[in-house]
């Protein structure tokens, strides 16, 4: 696999060098454009000799609540001062998206590892050990055990499994029994986009395998949508679900391969994971021959070389075929459904795609029926929902709740409430995608039926983010935007240039300098970027400003009429609102100068 | 079951229309007359649908009648095929149109948004728009009644890139269609990718290498696709040459030749080939002369043969007055020199080399001569004249070079020189010479051509050996890096010569590094390869070890010098050891030149000193050709005959073509041209006749053969103000180190 060699040549050489990749292209018989285009689309891979530290803060919602603009600045400094790294090599400083770790913001990569849940000090403070060349101490970012969870149908370790061996003992894998129950939870596709997973896994079971191909389970364990981490809890603490999940899909459907495609920064959770496939494998769960049924599973850990849009699930296939992770055209939209996943995923092949905690639910309602999962739902609803809560809530963290609980009880409740005892003023149902709601819709109930105009249905995949008074919401709606900005692949014209230009209209509307006629280009961008993008991340970059003029209007009118900017955004990070993607890392060279 | 429906039957805007199953929306709406407007798709092409200027919206009829619901995005109708029951909105007109419905003037201004987008990203007009009117993003902001981009143009340029002579890439006009990259990849080049991620994204040549120097083969396919100015013709290089019949493109597609070639390339070339008919005796070109072109010949035979004979220039003190000297023209067995070389063959600048006792070849159709006089525009090697009559194509560097990045051309080449450059460059090594013809037959087929372009690193001292090259083209810089970060190049490889041998005999390392200096073609043979050559053949393993063994150690000595002491002062180790060095005290000096006249004087009217070279405070050390760090009197000779030896010393050989290349490379003039009056023999027709002809000869400081211990050299005599004298190294700088007087007449010796 390609992103299995890429990997291996950087870890031979720290990075990705020309001859390397000529040679590799001919290796592998494919031209040295696709290499390269490949390579320089992660940001995993480095075409240049790596500096000596690198100090990668991400400055994402929470984070940027949390101070991350000050700690960027900061480490700039520090690294200016100390003129480069200690033998004057460069340091790499620069802003990064979302690490997944909302509930311990901010936080930053040091030399590619996490560190959250920290103080500003102590974070600068380790900083300048890398700056210094000094070695910096591993951090174990387990928030602690949590539990028991009713997403557990088990009690003990002896009984984990046994959804599966039941199947495989009920002979002819129980296949129907299997959808059936599926279909009677009402199981839905939890990362957000809610479709019936009984129907996917049916397409892929009804379908033959290709002629000298195979079928293929995917689970997308790719979270990195700002204010997401459900699924970072959900595979640390419950792994076996997941696993056996899959191995029921692959009983199921009649896939032989599996990968759980998870991103490069939970390295916790891709160890757990190995450990855990390890174990299955050592119980004949996975492998030749499961069980002695004569059925094969065979299942990996692929680890993401990066970016969100990678959890858009044909760019991730792209991503694990070796390509540029950019999402393939959706032409089923309306009419037939031929190039959906379930007929042309991976490979081409019939392909199960389900996020981390659809899978999760699976083994619960096999052992304790869909009545019973649909009866851990409140207020009418549904099911159970994992959901992660950050901002300015005194108890950030990920949550077991059940469905239709209403945003307040989550806020307030289960999260600690406002720090500071301030008011909420409004909260983010679901990170950036369906923008931010105003205070008094927190009423709403979780749940896949609750719409709002003009962003609809806001279930979204649970990542709550709070907001306290004073804050600046047009401040909040530009650092949202700026995620999908420079997290867009770049493939179709709508969200490369588009989210560039959405991105100038809102820091526009923030420092006072827009007018009336920019903001009526808003709804006219934000049409043409729903109506026309690809894929899902172009469709809903509108929605954080779309909401924003919604609610918040006066906010808007605020700003234009005093023409004031007032941001906790620094100088330079205001600067990426026009030209630099994000992405583009400051150099610190010898000398303390700065390269950008 | 029936067989399958071959036709389906839709409806776009409110025509219904029946197509062939397989038809896309675009293809069907053409087919009513209605185009819909696209940027990244160009009929022919596999869609990819990333321009969005051609999204649609799609509803499906129900069962019942009714027309369901829009789909929840637009669909491209590049991509899209047509199925039953479809009814696609397309929205083209229907801003300006008054019957539009609304859902068709909201996919309409999704379009213009689209064309908006991308038109605050362009520069307006671009270079094509500018000159032709006709950059299909900008025709399609006209027909929208686009003006200015209401958006904020982007704030930086994306950059350029005019490293190709012929085409221009304007990345702030990319659009990112991939169409070029789609065209590279259809013609089977597969260049052109597609790099980075998200606006930043741009098109790229191999692994982001400059368009000229990556492995594009210039077919211009892509200039063809580019719906913009991105990818431009951008002309350059003097494309007619002045003689012979030029050939139009339809002429040139009828050639085998050129019968790849894309026609529109090769209109953009017109001129640039011509053909010429030369009748049984006519000279094509001639050793020395300086030419930008190269042949190939069509029909006919050549014959391809060197004028000069195989000499020296040797100085040899005369008796009487003024310690005239005279040189004279020695073949090397009436005046051996240390470490001459002892190649059988000569190379030159065609398919094949020269017999060095006999210096003649014949050769015939598809054969090419003067590739490198055209790519590195080094001199005619040889002299070629036409056999019998014989029509050969004469063409330009910008048609040559298509020439040669087209694939089938390169492997024809490829197959030819395989096989040559093991049986004449190899074997005319005489420690090769015994390899027998079955094992370069053996050989053939595992050997690989390879190309560097100018720059390029071939390999680097410390990297792993795993191949042993031949130069074919070209010329390859050896070179080695010190401690202090100086480099001293050991030696410029050309044609004929070897390397790699060090590495692998060694102790599998890089001795040197190695660098392509023009456009360099090597025969590459692999490790495995190499090894079993010599285990098969002790002997040449002997000898190679010999040769590998003489060099390392004189490598070792060097580098033990240079641990103790900075290259700088090394080279001036080489002005130290020197037995004799001639100084011009400045301050004295009036620059009358009367030394330069001497020096002609005493060399038959040519001198050899020219009044530069490293200055010492108020001192001119006239250096000897030895103390160049960067000996760029190598590069270019079109026979290799100036050479370094083991100890640096520069020798020129027997077989150069007085072209005076060397003499022109030289930075401080101390190669010299020496005119002799010779009887010559046409090797060709026979005939004999009297020619001035002339050789390089190195300033020798008038040591070795023409003066005793107490004479002065004729520069040093004829000094009118006692500013030029002549010392020995040591003296010289033990002096100047140690803060001492000048040397004055006490130190004349």
């Amino acid at each position: 696999m390609i992103v299995h060699e890429l990997h291996e040549l950087q870890e031979k050489h720290g990075w990705l060098t020309s001859k390397g990749l000529h040679e590799l292209a001919e290796k592998l018989n494919v031209p040295v454009h696709h290499l390269h285009g490949v390579a320089s689309f992660y940001p995993h891979f480095r075409l240049k000799p790596p500096p000596k530290a690198t100090l990668h803060v991400c400055t994402d919602i929470s984070c940027h609540m949390r101070g991350a603009p000050a700690l960027l600045q900061q480490m700039r400094d520090m690294a200016v001062a100390a003129g480069g790294g200690s033998g004057g090599e460069e340091i790499e400083v620069k802003n990064c998206s979302c690490l997944g770790q909302c509930d311990g913001a901010p936080a930053m990569l040091i030399n590619d590892e996490v560190y959250a849940r920290q103080s500003l000090e102590q974070l600068a403070y380790w900083a300048g050990q890398a700056i210094g060349g000094r070695e910096v101490p591993a951090l174990s970012l387990a928030p602690g055990a949590k539990g028991p969870y009713r997403t557990n149908p088990y009690a003990t370790e002896l009984e984990h499994y046994g959804a599966l061996k039941a199947i495989l003992a009920g002979g002819n894998g129980g296949g129907d029994d299997v959808l059936k129950k599926m279909a009677a939870a009402n199981l839905k596709g939890m990362g957000g986009a809610g479709f019936p997973t009984n129907r996917k896994w049916e397409a892929v079971k009804a379908q033959p395998v290709p002629a000298g191909g195979k079928k293929y389970v995917i689970c997308n364990a790719d979270e990195s949508e700002v204010g997401t981490f459900k699924d970072r809890e959900l595979m640390k603490q419950l792994p076996w679900l997941l696993v056996e999940a899959m191995i029921i899909c692959a009983v199921v459907t009649g896939a032989e391969v599996g990968y759980i495609y998870i991103r490069h920064e939970y390295h916790e959770q891709i160890h757990v994971l190995e450990r855990e496939i390890e174990k299955a494998k050592l119980m004949g769960l996975v492998g030749e021959n499961i069980l002695g049924s004569g059925k094969k599973f065979d299942l990996s850990v692929f680890v993401s070389p990066g970016g969100y849009v990678q959890g858009e699930e044909t760019a991730l296939m792209e991503a694990i075929e070796g390509n540029r992770g950019q999402p393939r055209n959706k032409i089923s939209d309306v009419g037939l459904m031929r190039a959906a996943p379930v007929f042309q995923g991976l490979h081409a092949s019939p392909t199960v795609i389900n996020n981390v905690e659809t899978f999760c639910y699976v083994p619960a309602i096999l052992v304790k029926g869909p009545e019973w999962f649909k009866a851990q739902g409140v207020n009418g609803c549904e099911g159970l929902k994992w959901i992660g809560v950050s901002g300015d809530v005194n108890r950030p963290g990920v949550f077991e709740v059940p469905m239709g609980i209403t945003y307040r009880e989550v806020i307030e409740n289960l999260a600690g409430g406002i720090i500071g005892g301030k008011k909420m003023i409004a909260f983010a149902p679901s990170g950036p995608s369906f923008g931010l709601l105003p205070a008094e819709k927190a009423d709403l109930k979780l749940d896949w039926n609750t719409s709002v105009d003009p962003v609809g249905r806001i279930l979204g995949s649970g990542a709550v983010v709070a907001v306290a008074e004073g804050r600046d919401i047009v401040d909040l709606a530009l650092n949202f935007t700026r995620f999908y900005r420079n997290e867009s692949c770049g493939k179709c014209v709508p969200c490369r240039v588009g989210s560039q230009k959405m991105v100038d209209l809102i820091f526009g509307i923030l420092q006072g300098t827009a007018t009336q006629e920019d903001l009526a280009m808003v709804p006219q961008l934000a049409e043409t970027m729903s109506m026309t993008s690809i894929c899902g991340l172009g469709q809903v970059v509108a929605s954080p400003i779309k909401s924003v003029l919604a609610f918040f209007k006066a906010e808007v009118d605020a700003h234009i009429a005093a023409g004031r900017a007032k941001t906790t955004a620094d100088a330079s990070f205001r600067s990426s609102a026009t030209g630099n993607n994000g992405h583009t890392p400051v150099m610190i060279t010898a000398g303390g100068k700065v390269l950008r | 079951m029936t067989a399958i429906a071959t036709n389906v039957t839709l409806e776009i805007d409110g025509r219904a229309l029946e197509v062939p199953a397989g038809t896309t929306i675009f293809e069907a709406a053409a087919q009513m007359n209605v185009t819909v407007p696209v940027l990244c798709h160009k009929a022919g092409m596999t869609p990819v649908g990333v321009c969005r200027a051609c999204c649609v919206q799609v509803q499906q009829k129900q069962k019942d009648g009714t027309v369901g619901p829009p789909g929840r995005t637009y669909t491209a109708a590049c991509m899209k095929t047509c199925e039953n029951g479809m009814v696609v909105t397309t929205g083209v007109g229907a801003i300006e149109s008054k019957d539009a419905g609304p859902a068709a003037r909201k996919v309409e201004m999704a379009r213009r948004t689209i064309v908006e987008l991308l038109l605050a990203e362009h520069p307006q007009p671009c270079e094509r728009h500018k000159e032709y009117h006709d950059c299909e993003l900008e025709l399609l902001a006209e027909k929208l009644g686009i003006k200015d981009p209401i958006f904020t143009p982007r704030s930086f340029s994306k950059g350029t890139d005019d490293s190709n002579p012929q085409i221009a890439i304007d990345h702030s006009a990319c659009i990112l269609c991939d169409r070029c990259a789609r065209a590279c990849a259809a013609v089977g080049n597969d260049v052109i990718g597609r790099m980075g991620k998200g606006l930043t994204s741009a098109i790229t040549f191999d692994d982001n290498q400059p368009m000229g120097e990556s492995s594009c083969v210039n077919c211009g396919e892509c200039m063809i696709n580019c719906p913009t100015g991105a990818i431009t013709y951008s002309g350059g290089v003097p494309t007619k040459l002045p003689y012979g019949q030029p050939l139009t493109v339809d002429q040139l597609k009828e050639l085998p030749l050129f019968s790849k070639i894309s026609s529109a390339f090769l209109a953009r070339s017109e001129g640039a080939v011509v053909a010429r008919t030369l009748k049984k005796g006519e000279l094509l070109c001639r050793q020395g002369e300086y030419g930008s072109t190269a042949y190939y010949i069509l029909s006919g035979k050549v014959d391809i043969f060197l004028e000069t004979d195989l000499t020296h220039v040797r100085s040899q003190p005369q008796k009487g007055l003024f310690n005239r000297v005279k040189s004279l023209l020695v073949p090397r067995h009436e005046s051996p020199r240390s470490e001459e070389g002892d190649r059988t063959t000569i190379p030159i600048d065609a398919g094949v080399d020269l017999d060095r006792d006999n210096p003649i070849a014949q050769v015939g159709v598809g054969e090419v001569i003067g590739e490198a006089a055209c790519l590195n525009y080094q001199p005619r090697s040889a002299t070629v004249r036409a056999a019998e009559e014989t029509v050969v194509l004469e063409m330009l560097r910008n048609a040559f070079d298509i020439l040669r990045r087209n694939k089938q051309f390169k492997a024809e080449m490829e197959a030819k020189y395989r096989i040559r450059a093991l049986e004449s460059h190899l074997k005319s090594v005489p420690m090769f010479r015994e390899l027998p013809a079955e094992f370069i037959n053996h050989m053939r087929d595992r050997v690989k051509l390879v190309g560097y372009a100018p720059g390029e690193e071939i390999c680097n001292q410390g990297d792993a050996a795993d191949a042993f090259y031949l130069v074919r083209m070209g010329h390859v810089k050896v070179f080695e890096k010190y401690a202090d970060g100086q480099t001293m190049v050991l030696s410029y490889l050309s044609r004929g010569q070897y390397f790699g041998e060090m590495g692998l005999l060694g102790g599998g390392e890089r001795t040197a590094n190695c660098t392509a200096l023009d456009h360099v073609e090597l025969v590459r043979i692999e490790k495995d390869d190499f090894a079993e050559m010599l285990k098969t053949f002790p002997d040449i393993k002997r000898k190679l070890t010999q040769v590998a063994h003489d060099r390392a150690a004189s490598n070792r000595a060097r580098s033990a010098q240079t641990k103790t002491m900075s290259l700088p002062q090394y080279i001036d180790q080489g002005l130290y050891q020197a037995q004799s060095l001639l100084i011009l005290d400045l301050e004295k000096c009036t620059r009358c030149d009367e030394c330069v006249r001497a020096c002609a004087q005493a060399h038959d009217g040519v001198s050899r000193l020219i009044r530069d070279g490293i200055r010492y405070d108020k001192y001119l050390v006239t250096t000897s050709c030895r103390s160049c760090r960067d000996p760029y009197c190598m590069v270019g000779c079109p026979v290799g005959a100036i050479r370094r030896k083991n100890d640096m010393e520069v020798i020129i050989e027997d077989h150069c073509i007085g072209c005076g290349r060397c003499a022109e490379q030289c930075p401080y003039g101390n190669i010299n041209m020496h005119p002799f009056e010779l009887t010559v023999r046409d090797l060709s027709t026979g005939e004999v006749r009297q020619e001035v002809r002339r050789k390089a000869a190195v300033c020798d400081l008038c040591t070795d053969q023409c003066l005793g211990e107490t004479e002065d050299p004729s520069c040093v005599y004829a000094c009118p103000h006692d500013a030029a004298h002549r010392v020995d190294g040591q003296t010289f700088f033990n002096e100047r180190l140690m803060g001492v007087e000048v040397p004055g007449e006490k130190t004349r010796i």
